[in-house]
């Protein structure tokens, strides 16, 4: 019983894998957007970046 | 089936035989139509010769608690394992292990077709016990004590325990020449959910085999009210819960990870890895109060939807240096937003040296359709860096290996989490017996 349960949920982890990785699926995080003015080509500082007010690390031990 | 054997309750009715105690007189009721040896008086506890039409008295006990009591009462019919029975007779037995007494009921059961089985219950826990029909095969111990296994119609059965036991407290009918204080040598080799038993009384050795049975299943084929004792603890013969093959398991799960490498193995050579933009800027802080951000040459993404890796190297030394990036489809205006540090600090102190973070940093986008594309980079820095070179990298089509290493733990957890449940029931069962865990560990390292 387990063992065929294990069997298919196996096969179903196996099978998600290979899709993942055939679709370039990535476990980082990356932000999303459509739509980006044509213009940033051009002048690049009309686009902000959404990580633009990160709070950079400054220590050491 | 039994569709040959007629139900105990139907139109005729077997006739109990009625007769007198010769001791006091009290009502004496045979149901098992001369296959009694003895029968106990319920009033005042004699055992009695079934086989003499005058009931010779031939033991008389005391009760020595007064709890004793069936918990399926004498007369009680029901069906069990599609025939009819009736519970004719009740014993209470008992052992003592290390000052500890263990004590445990057993009934007689009475079918007039198919003849007398065996009912055991302890601690809530019930056995279904009939007489075997073929004789055991043991196989002996080389180094003498107590066998280890016991061979019985093709299956093996491990030794679980060797005690005396003894006749506490009797009452109704018994198919031998039943004793208050009568002590056998019970042995018990187990193959859940089976108990394989000898029973030695002086030179004459009795093999009975049993299966385990559930309280509730007992309940319902009595037809007994209220709801049967818990079952307390894990049983000598008890199924596991776990009811798979914990070994097939594992080979199932070597076969998943085999499969896993190949897939790796394959996906990794199927990766294109192709670096479609690689370039050198640097960050001087003396611009960094104009516009600091830019973009990069436009590059081609071709073929499927794929991974894009960008690589960032910066020499930093105790300082960092931070990105704000923007992989933007120059055709679509879809575009990936990430920030990115690289920091490398390292020093001494009181525990010696140390370091942390380091001087390169990778990220890995997710389903990035083929097409053109460019980088918008916006660089900030540590305040205390005058200038810095950093370099960027992207590749297109690169495998993401920790996709596998979370499919290897999906794999994993599952079997993990079977063996342990298996092992620690298996672990609970054992305890109990003449070869707990323990004792099987440091007996076995034991070579000195």
């Amino acid at each position: 019983m387990f063992r065929k349960l294990y069997l298919l949920y196996g096969a179903l982890v196996l099978s998600t894998a290979a899709f993942g990785q055939y679709r370039g699926w990535s476990l980082d995080t990356i932000n999303q957007l459509k739509n980006v003015p044509k213009s940033v080509r051009d002048n690049p500082g009309s686009y902000r970046s959404v990580y633009g007010f990160y709070h950079h690390y400054t220590g050491g031990k | 089936m039994s569709a040959s054997t007629p139900p105990l309750s139907g139109p005729t009715k077997p006739q109990a035989k009625a007769l007198n105690c010769p001791k006091c007189g009290a009502a004496i009721v045979l149901r098992s139509f001369g296959q009694a040896e003895t029968v106990v008086c319920a009033s005042c506890h004699s055992i009695l010769d079934a086989k003499d039409p005058n009931l010779a008295i031939l033991q008389q006990f005391e009760i020595k608690t007064s709890d004793i009591k069936p918990l399926i009462p004498l007369g009680t019919r029901g069906k069990l394992r599609d025939t009819d029975y009736e519970v004719i007779g009740f014993q209470r037995r008992s052992t003592q292990v290390d000052g500890t007494t263990y004590s445990w009921r057993e009934y007689v059961l009475f079918n007039p077709y198919k003849g007398l089985r065996y009912l055991t219950e302890y601690n809530g826990h019930w056995n279904d016990i009939s007489i075997c029909k073929v004789l055991p095969t043991v196989d002996h111990n080389m180094f003498g004590g107590s066998s280890l296994t016991a061979n019985y119609l093709g299956e093996t059965y491990k030794h679980f325990q060797t005690a005396d036991a003894n006749t506490d407290f009797v009452l109704g009918e018994f198919p031998w020449q039943v004793r208050v204080d009568e002590k056998a040598t019970v042995t018990d080799y187990v193959h859940p959910p089976r108990v394989l038993s000898s029973e030695k009384l002086d030179k004459e050795v009795t093999w009975s085999i049993g299966e385990y049975m559930y309280g509730r299943e007992i309940w319902d084929a009595f037809r007994l009210p209220g709801t049967p004792p818990e079952a307390m603890g894990v049983y000598e013969n008890q199924p596991s819960p776990v009811t798979t093959n914990v070994t097939g398991m594992w080979v199932a799960f070597a076969a998943f990870a085999m499969l896993l490498l190949a897939l790796m193995a394959g996906f990794d050579m199927r990766a294109n890895k192709k670096p479609v933009f690689g370039q050198t800027y640097r960050y001087n802080r003396a611009d960094s109060k104009a516009e600091t951000s830019f973009v990069t040459d436009v590059f081609e993404l071709t073929g499927r939807t794929s991974t894009v890796q960008v690589k960032t190297y910066a020499p930093v030394s105790n300082h960092w240096i931070y990105l704000n990036y923007a992989l933007i489809n120059q055709d679509t205006g879809q575009a990936w937003d990430f920030g990115r540090e690289v920091s490398y600090y390292y020093g001494y102190d009181s525990d010696g040296s140390w370091s942390e973070g380091k001087q390169n940093d990778e990220v890995v986008l997710p389903s990035v359709p083929p097409g053109h594309y460019y980088l918008r980079i916006e660089p900030e820095a540590d305040p205390s860096l005058a200038a810095i070179p950093y370099t960027v990298d992207v590749t297109h089509d690169v495998p993401v290996f920790g996709i596998y290493g979370i499919a290897f733990l999906a794999l994993l957890v599952p079997v993990v989490i079977i063996s342990f449940r298996s092992y620690t029931f298996e672990r609970s069962r054992w305890s109990e017996s003449d070869h707990p865990p323990m004792q099987l560990s440091s007996s076995s390292g034991d070579d000195e």
